[in-house]
């Protein structure tokens, strides 16, 4: 099999059974925009908005590179972001002038909390 | 596939169940999970492609394929899920520990076929 | 229990465990919590999803702790019909006692005895039972347990401390469909005079998904715990 052969038939997620690293019991608190986030992933799926299997597929898609190095919850986003583009609900225009606005509205909010001099 | 209600016994005589109602495989029975290579999504990991393995149980209720979800399709043609043991020693050469060990998955209908 | 894991492992694991370092520094929500707003507000304004729809789902999950699953074990321990019940279908058992199945799949419970050690894993991602144990922690999600549950299972519950007698039999399910598991561990002995409630303290999440076993020492706390 050529190793771009390998590329397309197994997928960045299918780890069963590869060599790996002695097991680390990490574990954190998620913070609050991942809480959110999986309450978001779950109401898409309730409304197949986007259902489990296409977030999962979603996520698959992103290829290796990035599913090896984004956290796990920023893996989910950025497929969310990823199959609303695909399924015509969202534009790409429109979440980047949403994130600008939204950041925008955040530096302001943290301007407002700074005490006076 | 006709009366293969006859063997599922019910008290009524002459249903027909539509395909995909009647689960095709049984606890007990020995299957072997097929060797394909889905492109973009798939829920068959590779380590158990082209395995021998028992079913354990018929897993209800019928779903739609997974495969087919993972694009966007919620409803239509459903079959059943099946949880299979699979030996261990059958999946590693090389396995360590009770030759008993095993591992169970479930999988789907189309992925099974008998042996 | 906040043990936050700085691998930067970049073979299909899950590092990064700090997605908000950035607020520390700066004050300002990173890159990724911005566009989750902005996801999130988008759905909103075009009335696809609703906000309380996004807060009733933040409830249901805080809900939803390894507190649960420890009480229907301990049920089981103590009433022979429901675990009965329990083992032949395990999401109407749970049912029964009002945990509910937001998240639409099935529920195997897989009862460990001193001739079957059950250890579950989802190798393809993080499916885990929600609904009875809440979200899984980062360990299950990470590539080392998910890569290696599967082959050699008793390297990897001796790296948990729980060393299994070769004689015994190891069942390891790997969860990738529509099922989800739940371990059923062993009571242990010199439980005899616990109360259920008693005895459901007394079992911790990680029991449940089969890499130690139920001890008289190490319960979880009454928040709902961790460990």
């Amino acid at each position: 099999m050529t190793a771009t052969e390998q590329l397309m038939k197994r997928l960045p997620n299918d780890i069963g059974g590869l060599p790996a690293e002695p097991i680390q019991r990490v574990e954190h608190e998620l913070e609050p925009w991942e809480k959110r986030c999986h309450a978001l992933a779950d109401v898409l799926d309730f409304h197949k908005i986007i259902n489990t299997e296409e977030k999962r597929r979603g996520v698959e898609a992103l290829g290796s590179e990035m599913v090896g190095e984004l956290s796990y919850y920023e893996r989910w986003l950025a497929a969310f972001a990823n199959i609303l583009f695909q399924k015509g609900i969202l534009t790409p225009g429109e979440l980047a002038r949403k994130m600008a606005e939204v950041e925008a509205r955040f530096a302001e909010e943290a301007a407002d909390r700074k005490p006076c001099p | 596939m006709p009366s293969q209600t006859a063997a599922h016994g019910g008290p009524f005589a002459g249903i027909v169940p539509a395909d995909g109602e009647e689960p095709v495989f049984a606890p007990g029975d020995a299957v072997r999970i097929r060797t394909l290579s889905p492109v973009g999504h798939y829920r068959v990991p590779l380590y158990l492609r082209g395995k021998t393995a028992s079913v354990e149980a018929v897993i209800r209720p019928a779903a739609v394929d997974n495969e087919e979800e993972g694009y966007g399709r919620n409803a239509g043609a459903r079959r059943h899920y099946y949880r299979v043991a699979v030996p261990m020693t059958a999946i590693w050469a090389d396995y360590r520990g009770n030759p008993a060990d095993s591992l169970r998955i479930e999988i789907f209908e189309t992925w099974l076929e008998r042996i | 229990m906040s043990q936050h894991h700085h691998d930067h492992d970049h073979d299909h694991g899950d590092g990064h465990g700090h997605p908000h370092a950035e607020i520390a520094q700066t004050g300002m929500p990173g890159y990724y919590e911005i566009m989750e707003t902005a996801v999130r507000e988008l759905l909103v304004e075009r009335r696809l999803i609703g906000a309380d729809e996004i807060r009733r789902q933040i409830e249901v999950l805080d809900s939803r702790t390894p507190a649960l699953g420890a009480k229907v074990v301990a049920h089981a321990w103590v009433d022979a019909d429901f675990r009965r019940r329990l083992l032949a279908n395990g999401r109407t058992a749970c049912e029964e006692l009002g945990i509910s199945f937001y998240d639409d799949t099935q529920l195997i419970v897989l009862e460990n005895t001193d001739e079957v050690h059950n250890l579950i894993v989802c190798t393809l991602c993080s499916c885990y039972p929600r609904p009875v144990l809440g979200l899984p922690p980062d360990w299950y999600k990470l590539k080392a347990y998910r890569a290696r549950a599967v082959v050699e299972p008793r390297a990897v519950l001796a790296e948990f401390g729980t060393i299994i007698p070769d004689d015994v039999e190891i069942r390891v399910s790997d969860s990738t469909a529509m099922v989800r598991y739940l371990v059923l561990p062993r009571r242990p002995d010199g439980t005899e005079g616990f109360s259920e409630e008693q005895l459901a303290a007394l079992v911790t999440r990680d029991a449940m998904i089969g890499v130690v076993p139920v001890t008289l020492t190490a319960g979880h706390t009454a928040k709902g715990a961790l460990q």
